[in-house]
């Protein structure tokens, strides 16, 4: 039914284990460093084709701090998610809506969306590009059609499970249509709606980089692309941690938006607004002060 | 039992004639997916400030009884009225809640309760003060700013009780409302809906699959035969208000129950 992240909450481990949630991760990361570091120290691995994590940050070092030209790359490809994804979160939502209200509407664009979801949507790519050049456009508009979907089928599937009961208390109380929809229906979709939004921003990613591979002359994929073509392997690996930053801080962004939004999930915001409230309010008549 | 019955009966007749508020005559309806008939012939007349128990197994038409009431629903047979004038659609009198508190767990309690006055238009400083003496009335106070998923299941409940008082309706309608609620809860907040009806003098039409509830709050019970759904009788409960609930041990409520019982008895 809805997408969702995938990454259980982790915290709050078993009694028994005695470290320290932070200390537990610390530890596996220092394992796995080591052994990446020791695969390459023994030429267990030729170095030319998995470089050293020393020689990655150094290469790393190198690009963002002392010469600084990575940032270009980052920030072109951050704008391309980013506008991307706000293309693609518009229209999907908003033709979600449209479905939702309208039957005629949804019967007649539902074999449109089939049709896009069993198409690989990374094979449109080139054919973008070629209709919009080398520019930031086409990896946009990759990026925009690659989160649509996700977002387009949260939506509509929030919009449409709304509570019968609900909706017949609104119509007892004679709501009008539009009402219905800003007071029952869409707060009521927000929890699958952001659902899609945590799986859209991630694959909005995957757009942008698609474009960059398929063409372009900035972005980190080109980078990416560049540095493996020359064998300079720590340079591609220390892009490629620019994503993964890039992808964290996206995921990051729709997991505080997805918790703020959706409030009402999480006992300690609740409880939180709901302080606020009686503090504001407390010269109403019979409302005491918030303690 | 009888002679108690009968002076009220007597009582109830020479007010309820001049001020039927609710009146059904031969409603039918029959639902077209799968053909289900659901009431059939089903005939009253409630009396303005009436607390009617509406009684039957499951599956035998309280819900649409109330849905036809309610204006949710159209009937396929028969007339319905309210105050004279044909149900076309839910009217502002007429004021509904379900075994589900049906409450929006984005909106604060008060935000709940004021729901009827937000979808009227505006919220007034003086909407506010109504909704909290109602919140204080269901025995709310001090949740105002509470949000439904940190409530109870009495408590919502009791949310959307306010909520629904909150409408200005006069006639209420109560489709199981504390069907969900442990039997403790179930039985306070009975008292305390007995309360609250002479406190706004609705008119009450309440759904319930338990005798005893059907008994202790109503004026009349409604009891009904299923499949399909028919009002099989009226039983006058006549017996004194205010109630509390000692009255249980009350060897008339006990007759009331018993004689409930056996005509859903021969039905079922
Ligand atoms: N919308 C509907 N469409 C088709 N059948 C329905 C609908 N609503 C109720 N029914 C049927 O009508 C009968 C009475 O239902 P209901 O009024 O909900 O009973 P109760 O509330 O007494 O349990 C049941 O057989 C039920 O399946
Ligand atoms: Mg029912």
């Amino acid at each position: 039914m809805s997408t969702t992240d995938g990454f259980g909450a982790t915290t709050g481990a078993s009694a028994s284990v005695k470290f320290p949630a932070w200390a537990q991760h610390t530890l596996v990361f220092v394992i796995f460093i080591t052994i990446w570091e020791m695969a390459v120290q023994f030429n267990w691995v030729s170095a030319l084709i998995l470089p050293s994590p020393f020689a990655v940050v150094a290469a790393w070092w190198d690009l963002a701090i002392v010469r600084g030209i990575i940032w270009p790359h980052f920030f072109t490809t951050l704008t391309e998610v980013l506008v991307g994804f706000a293309i693609g979160a518009t229209f999907g939502v908003g033709i979600a809506i449209l479905s939702a209200i309208n039957m005629t509407f949804r019967r007649l664009v539902s074999p449109y969306m089939v049709a896009l979801q069993v198409t690989p949507r990374i094979a449109i790519a080139p054919i973008i590009v070629a209709w919009l050049g080398f520019g930031m456009e086409p990896k946009m508009a990759i990026a925009a059609i690659i989160c649509f979907f996700p977002m387009f089928i949260n939506a509509l599937t929030g919009l449409m499970q709304v509570d019968h009961e609900n909706l017949e208390m609104f119509e007892s109380m004679r709501a009008s249509k539009w009402q219905i929809f800003r007071h029952l229906q869409l707060p009521g979709a927000m929890p699958v709606i952001m659902a899609g939004f945590k799986t859209g921003i991630s694959l909005a990613l995957i757009g942008a980089i698609v474009g960059e591979f398929v063409s372009a002359s900035e972005g980190i994929g080109v980078l990416i692309q560049r540095f493996s073509f020359q064998l300079l392997l720590p340079q591609a690996f220390a892009s490629l941690i620019m994503l993964t930053a890039m992808g964290l801080f996206l995921y990051g962004v729709a997991t505080f938006a997805d918790r703020h939004i959706v409030f009402w999930r999480h006992s300690d915001l609740v409880n939180k607004i709901s302080r606020r409230m009686r503090a504001k309010n407390a010269g109403l008549a019979g409302i005491k002060p918030a303690e | 039992m009888h002679a108690v019955q009968d002076i009220t009966t007597s009582q109830q007749n020479a007010t309820s004639t001049a001020e039927t508020i609710i009146s059904a005559e031969d409603l039918g309806m029959i639902f077209s997916a799968g053909s289900v008939v659901a009431l059939e012939e089903v005939g009253f007349n409630i009396s303005k400030g009436d607390f009617i128990s509406l009684i039957g197994p499951s599956g035998c038409g309280k819900s649409t009884l109330l849905r036809l009431v309610a204006g949710l629903l159209k009937p396929t047979g028969g007339s319905l009225s309210v105050k004279g004038d044909p149900v076309t659609g839910p009217r502002p009198d007429i004021g509904m809640m379900f075994q589900k508190p049906t409450l929006l767990p984005w909106k604060s309690v008060m935000e709940n309760v004021l729901l009827p006055k937000t979808l009227a238009g505006q919220v007034t400083k003086q909407h506010k003060e109504k909704a909290v003496e109602l919140l204080h009335l269901v025995g709310l106070e001090g949740f105002e700013f509470s949000f439904p998923g940190q409530l109870s299941g009495g408590m919502q409940q009791r949310v959307a009780l306010a909520r629904l008082l909150n409408t200005g309706a006069e006639i209420l309608l109560l489709d199981e409302p504390f069907g969900a609620l442990d039997e403790f809860t179930r039985e306070r907040l009975n008292v305390e809906l007995l309360r609250i009806q002479r406190e706004v003098k609705a008119t009450i039409l309440f759904v319930t699959h338990n005798i005893q509830e059907a008994v202790f709050l109503a004026d009349k019970v409604f009891v009904m035969t299923p499949r399909p759904g028919r009002l099989a009788q009226i039983v006058e409960v006549g017996l004194p208000r205010p109630r509390d609930i000692e009255m249980t041990k009350d060897p008339d409520f006990n007759q009331r129950v018993f004689e409930i019982r056996d005509i859903l008895g021969g039905t079922i």
